[in-house]
């Protein structure tokens, strides 16, 4: 054990995989997370296995991390924190907030009430693993009580008194001997382009789809609840597109939705289901036979649709050049996917700001590629915050950036 | 302690892993069967130990302790090492086959063509009669981002510095890789052309000059086209090195379906292998660039350096083999994922690389292998009927699910933080991996009053010991044939797949499965029903 401290920024995959490592050679770690729940993007994530086996996609892997850094002696959690200065004097001290934290995380025992019985939709948030303690939390922007205080049920009924919402923030400052950046990627919103999101109900993302498989484990069409008869994926929905200057291949998203298409195959083997792509980028070592098998399953259309118009039923109406034909074709999906890509992390000019890190033109944080200890200044950086990155990506990214970490601070035993 | 790392490899990877051991302090072996060593070292602050000419033999001990036997020149070298990592490269097959074509001066491989420009950087007039140069790329096979790359770095030097027409004629091109959009832009605007292929394939023909011709529908326009390029550049397959079969099987480290030293198993991310203390890193494992063979590295250093600091404890309740009762037949010897039992006057169990799976104490024929709170004795303990009844039932059915402690016993709590209702009946039973249930465990079950019997266990290809799950498909298999010939309900017996974050699927499955078993009724085998 040394008394070196890390302040980590980000609680995502490879936030989590770094604390662990460091956690695991001793050293002491504070993981900052600015919402109410660790784990990124890819807790929210539903396994994808078809046929019994394992397609590879990495999920399961987000949950065992979180476990281990939720039971970790070494690693300090902050949920709900955010970085609002850093000063450099020898140490990093770094100025946190607090949001307030309305649901003790000792006392919570997930039993579901508060959630049942709020009358406020979307005031009460919920994790997607056990190993998001809490489980829940509090929107302050929809919760009545901290609007106006003229529902106080969730605290009344909550059998452990685990809700105090006059809870007020808090401010941590922490003293760290390198600060690691993992702050992810902001998922592209796809409401600028012509596909209708947010503006036709049946329009999901492809973020929207894994979190209802999670959740319900099939696939629903959001007008109706019922299940759709047709369903198109298209992709690359804000990569590959010179127009927004997103010269990058998020290089995620196909693996994502083939196995999402595949598994609402096999679940539900009457749905219709087309994929409009540019091309099919490799993913996982038994790719060659996934996609054979997918091919099977799946219309394959290479082609990326124009403008998309709804229907009176709440339909989507899809033109495309068809490669066979050569013929525009029009057709009618009752639910489109889009294929999110990965971008930026909106928080990166700030902390690169703070922290004098490089921004390449794309926005992404430039990493530290080279061999050598390059990284004198005690800050480094993990994850899609540098790029696209997949999951075992992020991991190996935060193992080295672990590696790099201790090099740099040389603990006992080093 | 023993702190020394052996390296197999001879390349930037294992390179970039001696730097950052050596820079750590920590005491190297490296070994090669290559003549020389292709990379010289600037750290000196461990000790590096350099063994050329030199190709494994054995590999026995286990993690903290390998004990390494070696040949260099017909000569036995012997050496004690703590932790191992294969850092191995890969290497290329031309795919002239696949277009039906032979190597000649103007059909030439990728290596060659990255060669030529190489040399090109001295000799602008290399190309001297060329006029149009052909990439073939991943038509009738899948490529990957690597070998795209170099396919648009190639073209993109011919046309920009040395004013020859490119053409790229691939499939899906794998633009998945740092910076491959970007560059497939840039090649776009030198000029380079696409041709893609979806549903139709070129047809490549060479003539009895040895030129090229290639006749291929364009898929916009439906119109014919013929190409005949001056050079036709064909893209290759990453194989894994001639050395890696030997090293996995003497090793005794899974590889995938391609030869590549990891098994396709997500618990083996990033650089972990079945057995303890041998880590495996960037082409050994898997096709990579060289950035990511940067990262690996860093992670081998780091999986090295955790195992130093792991090994410090003594592990509790692993397996132990009772030697009276042990008949030499070997089956834990091969079962073992791990590679945790070992062969000297008696079949011991090293405890450093057991994993505590109980793959082994469930199939052993004699019964010789015990495992504290695995046996079938201490763990039927723990089946004890929940006594709420169900509501809307005069039955309440007593289950009892054996959940691998990785996968269903996640999924089950997920399940009810989610929200799910479970049957009130059920009970369930958490074990280290499904592979350690045997048929006593199951037997116990069915005599401690259980209605209905569930194996919950990992999906193929993401058991932690590899093969657990599929024993315990073996062992239900055989348990619901028993059933048969003695005509007791084989639909009391289910085993079934599920993985830690499958909350709504695990509610599912066992509410299905009491429903079954409301249908068929209390079990015959209950006792004072
Ligand atoms: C639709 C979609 C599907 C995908 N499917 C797969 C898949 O099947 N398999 C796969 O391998 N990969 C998949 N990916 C990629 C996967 O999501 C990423 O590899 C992974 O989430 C990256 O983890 P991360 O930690 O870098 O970032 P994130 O998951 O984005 O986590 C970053 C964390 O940092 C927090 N944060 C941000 N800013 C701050 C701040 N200022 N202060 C404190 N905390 C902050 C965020 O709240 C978040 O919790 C998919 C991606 C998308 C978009
Ligand atoms: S498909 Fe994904 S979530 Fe499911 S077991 Fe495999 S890696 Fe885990
Ligand atoms: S319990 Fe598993 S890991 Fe341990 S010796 Fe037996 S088979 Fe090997």
């Amino acid at each position: 054990m040394t008394d070196k401290n890390v302040l980590i920024i980000g609680g995502g995959v490879a936030g989590l995989c770094a604390s662990v490592e460091l956690a695991n050679l001793g050293i002491h770690v504070e993981l900052v997370e600015k919402s109410d729940f660790l784990g990124g993007h890819a807790i929210g994530y539903a396994c994808k296995a078809t046929r019994n086996t394992c397609v590879k996609c990495g999920a399961c892997m987000v949950e065992e991390k979180l476990k281990n850094a939720v039971s970790h002696p070494n690693i300090k959690i902050l949920i709900g924190s955010q970085v609002q200065k850093i000063s450099k004097n020898g140490r990093f001290t770094v100025n946190i907030h607090q949001k307030p934290q309305y649901i003790d995380s000792q006392k919570c025992n997930q039993c579901a009430i508060c959630s049942d019985r709020c009358p406020s939709d979307g005031a009460i948030l919920n994790g997607f693993s056990k190993n998001n303690i809490p489980f829940y939390g509090i929107n302050p922007e929809k919760c009545l009580y901290l609007k106006d205080t003229s529902c106080h049920i969730c605290r009344d009924e909550c059998p452990e008194k685990a809700i105090n919402l006059d809870e007020k923030d808090s401010k941590y400052v922490s003293q760290a001997d390198a600060v690691l950046v993992a702050t992810g990627f902001q998922p592209f919103s796809p409401v600028d382009k012509p596909y209708g999101y947010g503006l036709f109900k049946n329009v999901l993302s492809t973020l929207d789809l894994e979190r209802m498989l999670k959740q319900t484990a099939r696939v629903k069409t959001p007008s109706d609840n019922k299940p759709p008869e047709r369903i198109a994926f298209i992709q690359c929905v804000g990569s590959r597109d010179s127009k927004l200057n997103h010269l990058w291949c998020s290089k995620v998203c196909c693996g994502s939705a083939l196995r999402m298409a595949r598994l609402i195959k096999e679940r539900q083997p009457d749905i219709d289901i087309s994929f409009f792509y540019i091309d099919v980028q490799t993913f996982g070592k038994d790719f060659e036979q996934f996609y054979k098998d997918v091919q099977e399953a799946v219309r394959m259309i290479r082609a990326i649709p124009g403008d998309i118009y709804e229907t009176d039923s709440q339909k989507l109406k899809i033109n495309f050049l068809d490669n066979s034909t050569h013929e525009t074709l029009e057709e009618i999906f009752d639910l489109l996917v889009l294929s999110i890509g990965i971008t930026p992390c909106k928080d990166s000019r700030e902390l690169a700001g703070m922290l004098d890190l490089k921004l390449a033109d794309s926005g992404f944080v430039s990493a530290g590629t080279e061999e050598a200890s390059d990284f004198e200044n005690g800050v480094f950086t993990a994850g899609t915050v540098e790029g696209p990155m997949n999951i075992p990506e992020t991991m190996a990214g935060a193992g080295r950036a672990a590696w790099d970490i201790a090099k740099y601070l040389k603990p006992n035993g080093f | 302690m023993n702190n020394k790392t052996l390296i197999f490899g001879n390349g930037p990877c294992a390179h970039c892993i001696a730097e950052n051991l050596l820079a750590a302090g920590k005491d190297l072996v490296i070994a090669t069967p290559d003549k020389t060593l292709h990379f010289s070292l600037s750290v000196d602050s461990g000790s590096v130990e350099i063994l050329t000419d030199t190709r494994l033999v054995s590999c026995r001990g286990s993690a903290g302790n390998f004990r390494i036997l070696a040949a260099q020149n017909n000569q036995e070298i012997a050496r004690r090492v703590a932790g191992v990592i294969i850092a191995e490269e890969d290497q290329r097959k031309s795919n002239f086959s696949q277009y039906g074509l032979k190597a000649s001066s103007n059909v030439i491989p990728l290596f060659r063509m990255t060669e030529l420009l190489l040399d090109a950087s001295r000799d602008p007039g290399i190309f001297p009669e060329v006029k149009k140069v052909a990439f073939l790329n991943g038509i009738f096979q899948e490529s990957n981002p690597v070998i795209a790359e170099e396919i648009m770095q190639s073209a993109l030097r011919l046309q920009s510095d040395f004013n020859l027409k490119t053409y790229i004629l691939t499939n899906n091109l794998k633009v998945a890789g740092n910076g491959l959009e970007a560059l497939h832009r840039e090649t776009k605007k030198a000029g380079v052309v696409y041709i893609k292929f979806t549903d139709t394939r070129p047809e490549i023909h060479s003539e009895s000059d040895g030129s090229i011709q290639i006749e291929f529908i364009d898929e916009i326009t439906s119109k014919k086209f013929r190409l005949t390029p001056d050079i036709t550049v064909v893209d290759e397959t990453v194989v894994p090195s001639n050395y890696a079969a030997d090293l996995s099987r003497i090793l005794g480290v899974d590889t995938d379906p391609d030869g590549f030293i990891q098994a396709d198993n997500v618990h083996r991310f990033t650089v972990f292998t079945n057995r303890k203390g041998i880590m495996t890193a960037g082409p050994s494992r898997i096709i990579q660039a060289r950035d990511d063979q940067i990262v690996d590295a860093g992670n081998a250093a780091l999986a090295s350096a955790l195992l130093m600091a792991g090994l410090a404890a003594v592990p509790e309740n692993r397996a132990e083999i009772d030697k009276g009762q042990c008949i030499r037949c070997l089956t834990c010897y091969r079962r073992c994922p791990y590679r945790a039992i070992t062969l000297n006057t008696r079949v011991v169990v090293e405890p450093h690389a057991c994993e505590r799976c109980g793959i082994c104490a469930a199939q052993c024929p004699r019964g010789a292998i015990h495992i504290k709170d695995l046996e079938p004795a201490s763990i039927s303990k723990q089946m004890t009927t929940g006594d709420t009844p169900r509501e809307d039932a005069a039955f309440t059915p007593f289950l009892v699910a054996f959940c691998c402690s990785r996968s269903a016993v996640q999924a089950g709590e997920l399940s009810l933080c989610m929200g799910h209702k479970l049957p009130p009946g059920l009970k369930v039973i958490e074990v280290p991996c499904s592979g350690s249930i045997s048929f006593n465990h199951i037997f116990a079950a069915f005599k401690r009053n259980a209605d209905g019997v569930m194996v919950l266990t990992c999906h193929e290809g993401n058991c932690h010991s590899e093969q657990g799950n599929t024993f315990a498909k073996q062992t239900v298999a055989q348990i619901t044939d028993m059933f048969l010939q003695i005509g007791f309900e084989k639909e009391r017996l289910a085993v079934q797949t599920l993985a830690s974050n499958m909350g709504t699927e695990f509610a599912e499955m066992v509410s299905r499965f009491e429903a079954n078993i409301i249908e068929l009724g209390p079990s015959r085998l209950k006792k004072n029903q």
